[in-house]
């Protein structure tokens, strides 16, 4: 007993001198061309490290080794779908979480006209705002109309007049680019008793802390309001003062939109 | 319990106390696939860091005597080095803050040094021990620089006849031959949108695998890949990587390793991981990286899969096929050692 006691305390002490710590998984890669889609999206996964495997949730939980595990491409359909996907492994820390929302196509839009966007970041035509491409967090892709005005206005025309309640629009956030956030967005719909814009709803947007790497923002407005109308006014207004801790302090921010749907 | 006994338990169980396993009963962590399988040991080197500090580790190589010569932009000590087991024996050199690149080369028995300095804008010639033997300054003979602080160089590469070969990697990316005295001989490579042209020319290395056709190997970072060239300077083709930052080539025996950076995936994000290409320059591991995929001859994209690297940025390979790590921006860290392990 005595011996089998000082082998486990000899085990521990050179264990302990030459062991070595315990690594974190990556992140599972995402494979996706946009996270708009019309009627499904298919979205496979990836991770090719033998001993491994991924696990997701498609209900906003965090995904343990309980969860579904990745076979095959997940098929999407329902409106505002967030996977979430997680690596397991033996002898390795579980990976961070990666999240994903895939968003469904809101009311027909027919069309809709912008400010113009600055020349380096003009889109990709006239439909950019509502082809159901963007979510892709690359500056450089042409999903994004990017902006550095006071104020961005966007009108936006239905295929028909019907009722709406609610407006998603979906930005870029990529700080260390001098990207961010809007500070605020009114919208405004066509009354065609009164002949003119009336106010629908707002949200306001406070500067956070400063944020590493890029990644897409989706922003809801739920107005809890139901009219009847087929022209909307969106006013966004750019962050103007680039918060502390950021080299472009006090500074106008740049805006970056790539898509609105709206409900 | 006899006394005697109790005392030797004693010290031990003290011993053990005193060096608290933080988590007890840990695997070894085992990296890449195949015949290229490696233990990680990240606790290699045994220099004082209050004494010896490190900077960014940006390469490292084995000399002659078999010691591990690393070369950082610390200027307390550019250079220092180690025997294989990780003890400091010596360190010299505190006039490189722009240390960069580290080549041995065998000059008729002699070994002898080059530095690339990308602070200083030069290519600097040593001994072993430090002596400085010759400077080249920016490369104006080439006609294609009007100022030093143009021309950032990040590697050397010599040929056996003594020419030298200087990757401008930070400057304008081209490749400049000098004979072995220093005097201006070819110029290629640089920027354009040409398969011939670089981008991010971080490393370049000799290959001469294949007696009959030697080559140039250089690095096109940016574009995830490595290019080929003929010892004048014509270009051959592009060896893809596809998502990996590739940094210098390090050939030995009848493979090309390589540290990578980062990944285009995770860019900005400690994404490194180490490749190493067989001798048709097809991806046989990734050592905390996914393993190699060809669909059709192509090569899926590579991404980090253990997060134990954050910005590897060189290779050393040892006489016993041991590779040293050294890490770009990494904390500090001092390099970590990998031992091949027999699947």
């Amino acid at each position: 007993m005595k011996k089998i006691f000082l082998a486990a305390l000899i085990f521990l002490f050179f264990n302990d001198c030459f062991g070595q710590e315990q690594f974190q998984l990556a992140p599972p890669m995402l494979n996706y061309t946009s996270t708009f889609f019309k009627e499904s999206t298919a979205v496979s996964l990836k991770f090719a490290q033998p001993g491994t495997q991924i696990f997701y949730t498609l209900n906003k939980s965090e995904p343990t080794r309980q969860d579904a595990a990745y076979k095959n491409p997940i098929l999407i359909k329902k409106p505002l779908t967030a996977l979430k996907a997680k690596v397991f492994g033996n002898g390795f820390l579980p990976s961070e979480t990666v999240q994903v929302t895939f968003i469904k196509d809101g009311l027909k839009i027919k069309s809709i006209k912008q400010s113009t966007a600055n020349k380096k970041f003009p889109g990709n035509g006239d439909a950019t705002l509502f082809d159901n491409q963007g979510g892709i967090e690359d500056l450089h892709n042409k999903n994004f109309l990017g902006y550095q005005n006071d104020s961005v206005e966007i009108n936006v025309t239905l295929e028909k007049k019907q009722p709406i309640h609610s407006l998603l629009l979906d930005f870029l956030q990529d700080n260390g680019s001098w990207i961010f956030l809007p500070q605020r967005i009114q919208v405004f719909y066509f009354d065609n008793s009164k002949n003119g814009y009336e106010f629908f709803g707002a949200k306001e947007i406070a500067p956070g802390t400063i944020i590493k790497g890029s990644s897409t923002v989706f922003e809801m407005i739920n107005t809890g309001k139901k009219i009847n109308s087929n022209r909307l006014r969106i006013i966004i207004e750019p962050l103007q003062s680039i918060p502390e801790g950021h080299p472009g302090k006090g500074t106008p921010a740049w805006l970056f939109i790539d898509e609105i749907k709206i409900y | 319990m006899q006394r005697r006994n109790f005392i030797k338990n004693t010290s031990l169980t003290m011993a053990a106390l005193m060096v608290k396993p933080s988590i007890p009963l840990q695997q070894d962590t085992i990296l890449g696939q195949g015949n290229k399988g490696y233990k990680l040991d990240t606790h290699w080197s045994q220099a004082d860091v209050a004494k010896y500090p490190v900077n960014d580790c940006h390469e490292m190589i084995q000399d002659g005597k078999g010691r591990i010569l690393l070369l950082t932009n610390e200027t307390k000590n550019n250079v220092i080095i180690y025997d294989k087991a990780g003890k400091l024996l010596t360190t010299w050199g505190n006039e490189y803050p722009g240390a960069h690149g580290l080549t041995l080369f065998d000059e008729n028995g002699t070994e002898v040094l080059f530095i690339c300095d990308n602070k200083r804008h030069q290519v600097i010639k040593t001994t072993i021990d430090g002596r400085v033997l010759m400077v080249l300054d920016y490369p104006k003979e080439t006609g294609q620089y009007t100022k030093e602080e143009e021309y950032i160089p990040t590697e050397t590469a010599i040929a056996p006849n003594g020419d030298i070969y200087v990757a401008d990697g930070y400057g304008k990316d081209f490749i400049i031959q000098y004979d072995s005295k220093g005097r201006y001989i070819n110029h290629f490579g640089g920027r354009g949108s040409e398969e011939k042209h670089l981008l991010n020319a971080h490393g370049v290395c000799l290959d001469f695998r294949d007696k009959d056709q030697p080559n140039l190997i250089v690095t096109s970072r940016q574009q995830n890949s490595f290019k080929r060239y003929q010892m004048n300077g014509e270009y051959i083709d592009t060896i893809s990587l596809p998502g990996a930052w590739v940094c210098r080539p390090v050939i030995n025996g009848d493979y090309l390793y390589s540290a990578v950076l980062q990944t285009n995936a995770r860019q900005g994000q400690q994404s490194g991981f180490v490749t190493i290409l067989d001798k048709n320059y097809k991806v046989v591991s990734n050592l905390a990286g996914s393993v190699p995929n060809y669909v059709n001859g192509k090569l899926d994209e590579m991404y980090q899969t253990v997060k134990c690297f954050s910005y590897p940025h060189d290779v050393c390979v040892d006489d016993e096929q041991n590779l040293y790590i050294a890490q770009w921006n990494s904390g500090k860290v001092y390099p970590y050692k990998l031992s091949p392990v027999i699947s």
